[in-house]
């Protein structure tokens, strides 16, 4: 069978992520749609700002098509597997990220090339052959390219989830595996408002560190279902498979009389940890631990500027919030009467 | 993308490398890739350069606070005899292992008046 080229036109879709603009454009509906389904709650039909953040994707099917080259003065800045990924098609995708002059350039090897230019807030990536590509896939290559625009107007991501519950945030940061999406779903089910399951937004708003919503679709593992009876009874159509993934996915009001939650200050910060014990506990941990454990699961040093703004982002957010070691015993349902109690504590 | 940063705690052993005849001359100042944030009397410094992240307990955190080109290595011996009634011997002793670790790492820089 041949496969034959034709040149599509590009297509622009727009929105607006808390006041900062941001420009799709692409010529493929395969790479169109999983971005649209992760920004669909930010969705616009027009944006008034001159220079938007603009990210660019291309399908090609050769690593030779791709016009993006490295000069002789590029410098490695990191390289290994996806590990950040977790849980994601992205698992073991191996990476090398370079610099080159102002470029950043993010090698995929079989995924694609990525060459992001944070001063100019524009990006561009090729994405080899992405017919053949799960969605998550393409959902999580666009994420980290928008990701490094954002920063550097000041909005930054974490991996972790986040509910917000009288107008007081719950960040809850971790490796997958941790408990991180089973300690959100117990809050939620308990009538926590939805803020993120995956990477919520921070920005500093002064006085204090504010928590935004990235409402997205919830990714469980099977072991997850098993937990609650909601999940195991809920159809198929609720709680989708996804190709080439093996967590299913659902949208939290599908299943839960919940809505997004508003921006509002993180009171409580949960360090999950599974333990084989019948009850859960809390265990209050000194801010400058607190901060280690949220490092790595935010902070990129790419440009330094950057991330010295956002060093002090993370430890603004770690000084204002009361910090916890979670250890997630057996009584997984009642982990709201554990958690509640902190936050009636704090002031709105 | 993976998070690089590493934890590091500068307590292993190392050679001094500071002139112990010019303690009154020397002040110390920390690198301009290095940023600090200090919480609870502790610090989290992290390394621009590499990435890499440290903490200070409460004795390197007055050290750190100190090293900001205006003291010499003997007005921050004397802080640490004064905050933690220690021994002036120990007291310099626990300095110089300190300064010779964030020197190394390249976290702290030297120079002489």
């Amino acid at each position: 069978m041949s496969i034959s080229v034709v040149a599509q036109p590009m297509t622009e879709y727009l929105f607006s992520l808390y006041g900062t603009p941001v420009r799709y454009i692409t010529s493929s509906s395969r790479l169109a749609a999983p971005v649209e389904e992760l920004l669909r709650h930010f969705r616009r039909d027009a944006i008034e700002e001159a220079t938007p953040l603009t990210v660019r994707f291309h399908a090609v099917q050769d690593r030779a098509e791709i016009p993006l080259t490295l000069s002789p003065a590029a410098r490695h800045l990191a390289s290994g597997t996806d590990v950040a990924a977790e849980g994601r098609p992205a698992d073991d995708l191996p990476y090398v990220v370079s610099q080159d002059g102002g470029r950043l350039l993010i090698d995929f090897a079989e995924a694609g090339l990525f060459m992001i230019e944070g001063a100019y807030g524009r990006a561009e990536g090729y994405l080899l052959k992405p017919e053949r590509m799960p969605t998550n896939l393409i959902e999580y290559l666009f994420h980290l390219t928008l990701v490094e625009l954002l920063r550097r107007r000041e909005l930054y991501t974490i991996h972790a989830t986040a509910l917000e519950w009288q107008g007081r945030g719950i960040l809850i940061p971790g490796n997958s595996g941790r408990g991180k999406t089973t300690s959100f779903i117990s809050l939620l089910r308990a009538g926590y408002r939805y803020v993120s399951d995956d990477h919520p937004l921070i920005r500093d708003a002064g006085g204090h560190v504010e928590l935004l919503p990235f409402p997205i679709k919830i990714n469980v593992t099977e072991e997850t279902i098993a937990f609650f009876p909601e999940l195991r009874h809920a159809p198929e159509h609720v709680l989708q498979r996804q190709p080439g993934f093996h967590k299913r996915g659902f949208y939290a009001e599908e299943l839960y009389r919940t809505e997004i939650g508003a921006c509002c200050r993180p009171a409580v910060v949960l360090f999950p940890k599974v333990v084989d014990a019948p009850q859960s506990h809390l265990e209050r941990l000194p801010k400058t631990r607190a901060l280690q454990l949220v490092l790595p699961q935010a902070l990129l040093v790419y440009d330094q500027e950057v991330a010295r703004r956002e060093f002090h982002v993370w430890a603004k957010l770690v000084q204002q919030a009361d910090c916890y070691r979670l250890h997630f015993g057996r009584d997984l349902l009642d982990l709201p009467q554990l958690i509640t109690p902190l936050l009636e504590q704090v002031h709105s | 993308m993976s998070r690089s940063h590493q934890s590091h705690s500068p307590d292993t052993a190392s050679v001094p490398i500071i002139d112990s005849v010019m303690l009154d001359r020397t002040v110390l100042l920390p690198s301009p890739d290095v940023q600090g944030t200090n919480m609870d009397g502790e610090t989290v410094l992290l390394d621009l350069s590499s990435g890499r992240y440290y903490t200070l307990n409460r004795v390197g955190s007055v050290i750190w606070e100190h090293c900001t080109g205006h003291h010499t290595i003997s007005d921050i011996q004397a802080v640490l005899c004064d905050r933690f009634d220690v021994a002036s011997e120990r007291a310099l002793d626990d300095l110089v292992t300190l300064v010779t670790q964030l020197t190394q790492e390249g976290l702290l820089q030297q120079e002489r008046r």
